[in-house]
């Protein structure tokens, strides 16, 4: 893991805080651990010493008793266990069982002691290592008996028992760090859980809820964030349905205002000019407000209330032909690949509409469709309207596929696009999983694309 | 087209579209009796006998489904529904009581004539009079050579037996199973049963087909939960086997 400088995540923090915790406890631990093993350990070896040490001043004393003992002789008998030595002060001279052990090891505070005539200890350091000295003061033979038992064996148990507490300790912080790690999974993966499905609701899937959960932690979030989506939902459902009844109650009036229009429509010939002028465009105005109307009942089904069309295989080369026929556009306008080549998977007549949308904004705003394409193209197809129209400005590319494309008035007025049909052309190839754009068409205008993914085989 | 101006009942609540209506059937050359309620309707097809039907679903107490199931018990003629919204459940209700065909409001009113058009054009096909293609057609088919109730199609007659039993097919469905039967053992896809049968264009609506194959069989099948004679081909369409 490397150091980051930036904020660190909540995991990071979480592996880290187990592992520093873990660290600690276990640095306390091993702290007390080793020091209270070697005060263990030392008393051990010092009772056991001086046990050793009053034992053999004990053989020594009595042994002097004896008539004509000399202290040197008898300290070269004397052999004490555990490879101590012995050194022995007597009436001002030192004695001891070995050459390079003698009074310099004995600290002066220790025969201070013991010439007062109490037993004691002393830890020192030789250049063979720490010993721990013990002086008996035998006060019937009028010596002082000092015992040198070194202490290197200790000393590498107690380096034996560090290392294994230090081992302890490292693999206690890795424990804590992989647990953190674990534990902090276990943190983050609710709240990935709830990224995810709030990801796919964005998307569009509505329906998407947190799987309901047993954990009391947990609980709260769940339900909030299931009751939130509901909200949202029905919000969403309310606004389309509104959308949708508003359009569904103006169709009765529009019926009979088409109605009665064809009736005059027939009756033409009875009609002033001014007459026919203005029925002219009381139709064209009505055949505006007819689309508009069915625009927006489109956008309400688009929005998900209504339910899902019927999805067959459709082949778009036939759709765009009948599209152009029903139209009266000449046939050689279209270039189409076969019909097998070019079937989706869709609902018909959610891609009519698409489709028809299309030709209108190319009739309407761009000055007339100069050619319409059909092709199959990396397992997608593709329709393709040319128009003779001035083309789309770069900027305002993704604009015109909006809702009432925003912009000034004026602007707005002029714009291809202004209203419903191209943001439902683009909700129509999301909707089948493709897509819609504009880009310059080869002849000059603009050409607006739509891709549908083809069906299998 | 026709001699005798045909005789339409035209069920409406609306006022304004009602008499919007009246007065461009009337310059299409029919004879229009207007009723405004459900209750009207069905005392209407018994005085006016009309030769076709178009209703409103949204009408008062008595709604549009009930007026087609009503009329239905005793006549055959083509009903056409006039509703709201293309997309709802109402359609497929409405064809299941028995209406042939739809329109949507807002619609054109050459859009229904148009529709009508292609039922009269079917409904005076047979009957006697001797429709296209007359001369080909043999006078009977045995669809189900079933010894004791055996599924006799006559179609000059416009009629099918089973046993001594004449069934009471609507004359759309009637149609179908002609146009089914003189492709027997072939599979005749939703789009070809449309543009034969209502003669509708490209854009037209299958659940049409469906529901009225789904209605077909009720009557035709020995057992409707399991047919043998009107067989659906996933994917493709629907074909007649004899049996």
């Amino acid at each position: 893991m490397t150091p980051s400088l930036g904020p660190r995540g909540l995991r990071a923090r979480i592996v880290l805080a187990f592992a520093v915790g873990a660290l600690l406890v276990s640095a306390v631990l091993v702290t007390t651990t080793f020091l209270l093993a070697r005060n263990y350990l030392l008393g051990q070896r010092e009772s056991a010493v001086t046990r050793q040490a009053f034992a053999d001043a004990n053989v020594l004393s009595s042994r002097l008793s004896t008539a004509g003992s000399q202290v040197g002789e008898e300290l070269v008998d004397l052999v004490p266990s555990g490879g101590a030595d012995v050194v022995v002060r007597s009436g001002g001279s030192w004695y001891s069982s070995r050459l390079d052990v003698g009074a310099r090891d004995v600290p002066g505070s220790l025969q201070e002691l013991v010439t007062a005539g109490s037993a004691g200890t002393a830890r020192i350091s030789t250049p063979t290592g720490p010993h721990l000295v013990v002086g008996v003061p035998v006060v019937a033979a009028d010596l002082q008996f000092y015992e040198v038992a070194p202490l290197a064996e200790l000393q590498a148990s107690l380096r034996t028992l560090t290392a294994v507490l230090g081992a302890g300790a490292l693999a206690a912080t890795a424990a804590g760090a992989v647990f953190g790690a674990w534990a902090s999974r276990r943190v983050v993966q609710p709240l990935e859980q709830v990224a995810g499905a709030a990801t796919r609701i964005a998307g569009g899937e509505l329906g998407i809820r947190l799987p309901p959960t047993e954990d009391p932690d947990l609980l709260a979030i769940v339900a909030s964030f299931n009751s939130m989506v509901d909200a949202l939902a029905s919000r969403i459902e309310r606004d389309a349905r509104f959308v949708g009844d508003v359009s569904h109650e103006l169709r009765s009036p529009l019926t009979s205002l088409v109605t009665s229009v064809e009736v005059l429509g027939s009756r033409r010939a009875e009609l002033s000019d001014r007459g026919r002028q203005a029925l002219e465009l009381i139709e064209a105005e009505l055949d505006r407000f007819r689309r508009m109307l069915d625009d927006l009942l489109e956008l309400a089904k688009v929005d998900g209330t209504a339910p899902a069309g019927t999805v067959a295989p459709v082949s778009l080369s036939a759709l765009v032909r009948e599209v152009l026929a029903h139209r009266g556009c000449p046939p050689g306008l279209l270039h189409a690949d076969a019909d097998d080549a070019t079937t989706v998977r869709g609902d018909k007549n959610r891609l009519e509409r698409a489709v028809t949308n299309l030709l209108d904004n190319a009739d309407r705003h761009a000055g007339g469709i100069v050619d319409v394409r059909v092709q199959r193209q990396d397992g997608s197809v593709l329709v393709l309207v040319d128009d003779a129209g001035p083309g789309v400005p770069p900027t305002e590319r993704e604009r015109v596929f909006e809702r009432f494309a925003r912009g000034p008035r004026a602007a707005r007025r002029s714009m291809p696009g202004a209203g419903l049909g191209l943001a439902i052309v683009e909700e129509t190839a999301a909707a089948h999983g493709g897509a819609a754009w504009v880009s310059d068409s080869p002849a000059g205008g603009a050409r607006f694309s739509l891709v549908v993914p083809g069906a299998a085989g | 087209m026709d001699r005798v101006s045909p005789r339409l009942l035209l069920v409406e609540d609306d006022d304004h579209i009602r008499m919007s209506l009246r007065w461009a059937l009337e310059d299409e050359g029919y004879q229009v009796a207007e009723a405004a309620s459900g209750e009207d309707a069905c005392r209407s097809v018994a005085t006016a006998a009309p030769d076709l039907m178009l209703v409103d679903l949204m009408l008062g107490a008595m709604d549009g489904f009930q007026v087609i199931r009503e009329v239905r018990r005793a006549h055959d003629l083509p009903i056409v529904v006039v509703s709201a919204r293309a997309d709802t459940h109402d359609i497929v209700a409405a064809l299941e009581a028995g209406a042939d065909d739809y329109v949507t409001k807002p619609f054109q009113v050459k859009e229904v004539t148009a529709r009508l058009r292609a039922l009269r054009r079917r409904a005076g096909g047979q009957g006697g009079s001797g429709g296209e293609g007359a001369a080909e057609r043999p006078t009977e088919l045995v669809l189900d050579p079933d010894p004791v109730a055996p599924l006799v199609l006559r179609p000059e007659r416009g009629t099918v037996h089973r046993g001594q039993d004449q069934l009471p097919l609507t004359l759309t469905e009637f149609r179908l199973l002609c146009e089914l039967a003189a492709n027997a053992g072939r599979v005749l896809s939703r789009q070809a049963l449309l543009e034969r049968v209502w003669e509708h264009g490209f854009f037209g609506d299958e659940r049409l087909v469906d529901v009225h194959v789904r209605r077909l069989r009720t009557k035709v099948e020995r057992d409707p939960s399991a047919p043998t004679l009107v067989v659906t081909v996933r994917g493709l369409g629907y074909r007649l086997d004899p049996q």
